[in-house]
């Protein structure tokens, strides 16, 4: 195992938790993804697993050694992009070099590797330019292969991605799929679901500096979200009566069913037998001489997923709010 | 061969944190106050004690102020790597805030260093080769060492506890000044100097690097040199002192 956390928390007065007591395991090759809305303590736990902040409670385990015993043997099996810019007041290229430098990488390894840089992260035509320089997307990828420099078997991505057009964010977590198949180990933060689902083999939802959930994204979808998404258009909005009665029609057969919305004669739920409840939608409309325009069944997305889960504790809507209108 | 951390750390302070303009507003000024100051008040002012002429006096005491030229570079340094987060990113990577500091403290010390040669050649054609001896070079060496190592010590503690680069920059510039001109650098204290003044100069320590290299340059150490040189030293570990424990509580994280 890479990374065990053991009831990790870090807390900045005795009563202001930042984190508290998360618990999760990275293997090697694996991509982690931690999400959470601002301030849910991704950054917090990054900062904590790379040293940069000495736990207040619990542990966690890096290549085994305990977090307070780790230091710079540890450090260096690991690449950090922090959520923070950081740079020197050298060119794109200098800046590379530089830095490969600072990592004891050969001069000619560092050269070289410099130019697969440049070119996989499309900076080539801005390598001549000081980093202050660059667009705000240009700079996040300056980030991202400025510490990709040196070799690494552990490397923590806080929100790499943020600022970036959908082909580069494409061609970087395709990058990054490659190195985890060959082994590099990887946590990853990131607002943006669905490249979680795309690039992660499990990830965390945090909330408030705990850790509310982790696993498979299938796992979080099916287990937050029911298994599939059902949205129903009817002809005309419900009367509020019809609305109770759908409601307590569909409850009585529904597993593990949220209703979204029913408002404006457009009803969205989730569930996880949804297909049987469609038949049953259909029947009810079908008795009560309402018709259904358009009907349709979908996978849940992990964004849906994660909405439910961070919104758990408010109430969900009331099912015919704002019916009739 | 990998070189150790501290090594690779200074070299990329010198990399990354000097450009041309930097250099010419650090060594320029200076330099320039060497020729300008030297040469207009050697006119007014015929002799200064045992150094002779103003100009023979003015550049031991600008060679002191090196020491603060360096230290000034290590704050800055220090501040923007704060700044730009490039703290935490080589925190959080395979060097150790010992070394970061030890890095910082050394660039001081090799930058006043070379501040010291870049004076010494501008007064070549004003004051000609000083006849300096192997044990005089070392006293201004070790001076300008424990000077660069005080000073530095100051302002990295100072930087470590500040959050604003406005108040950061406005302390090191009035301090710098201050201690640039409550000295002997430019002028001699004498029984003629008003006693506040005098007691605020004689509590500076640019005061007692530039006498003991003043001493150095006219060939006249004596016991007031040796006690200098005690009070310098235990300024610099108290410096170091609180640099080290302004590394050890430094907050990592945004400023501005």
């Amino acid at each position: 195992m890479v990374i065990r956390v053991d009831r990790l928390g870090f807390a900045y007065t005795p009563d202001r938790f930042a984190v508290r007591n998360l618990e999760f395991e990275v293997g090697r090759g694996e991509v982690f993804g931690l999400l959470g809305r601002n301030g849910a303590g991704k950054t917090t736990t990054v900062r904590l697993l790379t040293t940069l902040l000495p736990p207040t409670e619990g542990t966690a385990y890096l290549w085994g050694k305990e977090l307070r015993a780790c230091g710079r043997a540890e450090r260096a099996r690991m690449g950090v992009v922090l959520q923070s810019e950081s740079l020197d007041f050298v060119t794109v290229e200098r800046n590379l070099t530089l830095y490969a430098f600072l990592w004891g990488v050969p001069r000619e390894a560092a050269k070289s590797r410099a130019e697969e840089m440049l070119a996989l992260f499309e900076l080539d035509g801005v390598r001549d330019r000081k980093p202050w320089a660059l667009s705000g997307g240009e700079r996040r990828r300056f980030q991202v292969a400025r510490e990709l420099m040196h070799e690494m078997e552990l490397l923590f991505l806080d929100e790499p991605t943020v600022g970036l057009d959908a082909l580069t964010r494409q061609r970087i977590l395709g990058y990054l799929a490659a190195r985890a198949r060959d082994g590099l180990s990887i946590v990853f933060t990131t607002h943006l679901l669905q490249e979680a689902d795309q690039l992660c083999h499990r990830i965390g939802v945090m909330q408030d500096g705990r850790l509310r959930a982790h696993g498979p994204p299938a796992e979080i979808k099916r287990r937050y979200r029911g298994a599939r998404s059902v949205e129903a258009e009817f002809e005309r909005p419900l009367t509020p009566s019809e609305v109770a009665e759908l409601r307590s029609t569909l409850e009585r057969e529904g597993r593990e069913l949220r209703l979204v919305t029913l408002e404006l004669g457009t009803l969205v739920f989730q569930a996880a037998n949804a297909e049987d409840l469609v038949a049953t939608l259909a029947r009810w409309a079908h008795a009560r001489g309402v018709d259904l325009e358009r009907i349709s069944v979908r996978e849940a997305t992990l964004e849906e997923a994660f909405v439910t889960l961070v919104s758990e504790e408010a109430p969900s809507p009331p099912v015919g709010a704002g019916a009739g209108r | 061969m990998t070189l150790p951390p501290v090594v690779r750390l200074v070299a990329r302070n010198f990399v990354a944190n000097l450009d041309p303009i930097t250099l010419l507003v650090m060594f320029g000024q200076p330099a320039f106050l060497i020729v300008i100051l030297g040469t207009m008040f050697d006119q007014l002012i015929p002799s200064v004690g045992a150094s002779g002429s103003y100009v023979a006096f003015l550049v031991p005491g600008m060679i002191a102020s090196q020491m603060i030229t360096g230290a000034v570079l290590a704050g800055r340094i220090f501040w923007l790597d704060r700044r730009w987060s490039m703290v935490e990113q080589l925190f959080s990577g395979p060097f150790e805030r010992a070394e970061y500091l030890a890095a910082l403290l050394v660039t001081a010390l090799l930058f006043s260093l070379v501040g010291v040669g870049i004076m010494v050649l501008v007064a070549l054609p004003l004051i000609g080769v000083p006849g300096l001896s192997a044990a005089e070079i070392l006293v201004v060496l070790a001076t300008i060492g424990l000077g660069s190592l005080f000073f530095g010590g100051i302002l990295i503690a100072l930087g470590s506890r500040i959050r604003s680069a406005n108040l950061y920059f406005t302390i090191q510039s009035v301090l710098q000044y201050f201690l640039i001109f409550i000295s002997t650098v430019y002028y001699p204290v004498s029984a003629k100097t008003p006693e506040a003044l005098r007691i605020i100069v004689y509590g500076n320590p640019l005061t007692y690097a530039a006498n003991t290299v003043r001493d150095a340059f006219t060939h006249s150490f004596g016991p007031g040199d040796l006690v200098a040189g005690a009070i310098l030293s235990a300024l610099a570990v108290v410096a170091f002192a609180l640099a080290v424990l302004g590394f050890r509580r430094l907050e990592l994280g945004p400023v501005q």
